[in-house]
């Protein structure tokens, strides 16, 4: 019995080699635009989409557009080339690699953020149709919902397509019902032709996930009770009350199981069953090859004991671990105003309101409008973490 | 005769070494020497493909827009050769895409093969055309003829299209067709005179760890 501590010890120790050797670790700073960077170039490829999803998100908070959209639409290209057969997706089916295996594009949720927020940067260049594009899809990510009555229930995507048909000449008015349908207790405003400013607000803590079960097999959605409630706008002389038209909490919540969580599921069984018989049956051989006088039964019991050492090796090997990777900088609420506003100079001032109404004055914003033409739309984005002032 | 111990011991060491092993490859990069550029014409489907629309569509597309216009009476016939803009396409499908590539395409190969039956006004350089033809009205710069005559062409025709799609997920995979519509408008009458289409449908599914 002696000599199975050998293989034992061997396992153990290729083991931690194997792992040392392999780990592509990245040591973070807690700034995202020095982690993103630094991730994408030295990290894991499978977290690359992560990572551009999370950069983006931070430069477009930063004002830096540009960059964000060069991240987007790197993440973008592999999410929409993710057909057909993948290596790492089919490893993280496999009983001996986590979910996280798997390329990361998100779950419908995120990636239905990264189009609007691709989309808004289209808007800016003066592309509404390509925006309009990017809003469609952003409603397609979120089509195959398990529970239907929440499929394709953005409300912001609709309406902005419904205006950006507007805006290219058509009419619009289906995707502002399919809007004014999904939008729970808000009465959206009717469409202006006028409207020349178009503002993209966001505010409050995002969704996270992480893993509960026995083996962290299942993906759960956590949502922090919010911090920034609404948002009050002033437009020059103009005050305009902002409510949350999305509430990216709810889509990551609603969706319902995914495939992903059977096969989960089946790998926490198969880890469970084959511990649970790999330990009875370790205990049992081992203990008939004691106990037992008869060389022929030792033999029979060892046999039986060395069937169990190799169950529970499967069993420890099996990893039913959900992806708990999270774009974690996304916001809780999304919402949107526009208005018509001469050529010249404008000053818009964004207050964040608390669940209480209260302002909360730290998260003010400031941002000073050059209108040049009435031609194009002046697009702004302003989120709760938005460096201010800006200039536009 | 070894003992059953041994025996159980060098099994054991072999299976570990294998499985780990096995679980080494595992972490490996895919394709560590890289790939090797691959060539493809710009008319065939890749191995990195989507559900939106690709250079093959683009390829296709232009080429039955081209030999499509250049067939009809207004222009195989025309006395002189009739001058075109190109006015943007509208996209409405759910890709975003560079859709101007279409109309550069259809340009391009009428330019090249239909061998001046048609011409093109460069609209787009229309500032710097007003900007050089100023300086040689001002004597700032050398003509070869009188700047002061309007020589700019007006267009006979308007080129212009859209991309319309139908998109439909489902747990069976995603789905997307997309129509490509082409047209020429007559710019004095408002008729359009051509009009040509394509149609392209494909269907995907992810890996099930994505769905």
């Amino acid at each position: 019995m002696k000599s199975l501590w050998q293989p034992t010890l061997l396992a153990g120790l290729l083991t931690l080699a194997c792992c040392a050797a392999t780990t592509q670790q990245v040591a973070l700073t807690g700034n995202v635009m020095v982690d993103g960077p630094n991730a994408m170039a030295n990290g894991p490829p499978r977290d690359r989409v992560l990572w551009e999803y999370r950069t983006a998100a931070a430069a477009m908070r930063q004002g830096n557009f540009s960059l964000a959209k060069q991240y987007l639409d790197n993440a973008l290209l592999t999410l929409g080339g993710i057909y057909g057969k993948d290596p790492n997706a089919k490893k993280a089916r496999g009983y001996f690699h986590g979910e996280a295996k798997k390329t990361f594009i998100g779950e419908p949720y995120e990636r239905s953020m990264a189009y609007i927020y691709r989309g808004i940067i289209y808007w800016m260049d003066g592309e509404p149709d390509n925006a309009r594009a990017c809003f469609r899809s952003a409603e397609f990510e979120d089509s195959d919902a398990e529970n239907r009555q929440y499929a394709g229930d953005w409300v912001l995507p609709d309406y902005l397509d419904g205006l950006a048909t507007m805006k290219v000449g058509g009419d619009g008015m289906d995707a502002f019902k399919r809007a004014q349908a999904a939008a729970r207790g808000i009465k959206l405003p009717p469409y202006n032709p006028k409207a020349n400013v178009l503002i993209f607000l966001e505010f409050g803590p995002g969704p996270t996930k992480f893993a509960t079960g026995q083996y962290g097999e299942e993906l759960r959605i956590r949502t922090l009770p919010p911090t920034v409630a609404s948002a009050e706008m002033r437009v020059d002389s103009l005050k305009i009350p902002v409510v949350p038209t999305d509430d990216v909490c709810f889509q990551a919540t609603t969706r319902g199981g995914r495939v992903m969580d059977h096969i989960l599921g089946q790998k926490a069984v198969f880890k469970s069953t084959t511990g649970a018989a790999g330990n009875l049956a370790l205990m049992g051989g081992l203990t008939t090859a004691a106990v037992s006088g008869d060389r022929t039964a030792q033999e029979v019991g060892l046999g039986i004991a060395l069937a169990g050492l190799v169950g529970t090796i499967v069993s420890g090997a099996t990893v039913p671990a959900a992806d708990t990777r999270t774009w974690d900088n996304l916001p809780q609420y999304l919402s949107f105003a526009c208005l018509p506003l001469p050529v010249g100079q404008h000053v818009v001032t964004v207050q964040f309101l608390d669940p209480s109404r209260r302002v909360l004055a730290n998260l003010t914003k400031t941002i000073h409008l050059n209108i040049t033409t009435t031609e194009h739309d002046k697009v702004v984005f302003v989120s709760d973490s938005s460096v201010t002032p800006q200039t536009l | 005769m070894k003992p059953i111990s041994t025996k159980l011991s060098v099994s054991l060491c072999i299976a570990a070494v294998a499985a780990l092993m096995a679980g080494c490859a595992s972490h490996g990069v895919k394709n560590p020497s890289g790939v090797p550029v691959t060539h493809l014409n710009p008319d065939e489907q890749g191995f990195v493909a989507g559900t939106g629309p690709e250079s093959q569509d683009l390829v296709t597309v232009a080429d039955k827009m081209a030999r499509s216009i250049v067939g009809i009476p207004q222009i195989a016939n025309a006395a002189t050769p009739p001058t075109i803009v190109l006015q943007p396409v509208e996209n409405q499908t759910r890709f975003p895409i560079n859709k101007d590539i279409f109309l550069t395409r259809i340009r391009s190969q009428l330019n090249t093969k239909a061998q001046g039956k048609v011409m093109f006004l460069a609209r787009k350089q229309m500032e710097a055309l007003e900007k050089e033809r100023n300086l040689k009205r001002e004597g700032a710069v050398t003509a070869s003829s009188d700047p002061g005559v309007q020589e700019f062409k007006g267009a006979d025709y308007f080129l212009t299209g859209s991309l319309q799609g139908l998109s439909t997920r489902t747990a069976a995979g995603t789905s997307d067709y997309i129509l490509y519509d082409f047209h020429l408008i007559d710019a004095r009458t408002s008729v359009m005179v051509w009009e040509d289409s394509a149609e392209m449908k494909k269907q995907g599914l992810e890996d099930a760890a994505y769905r």
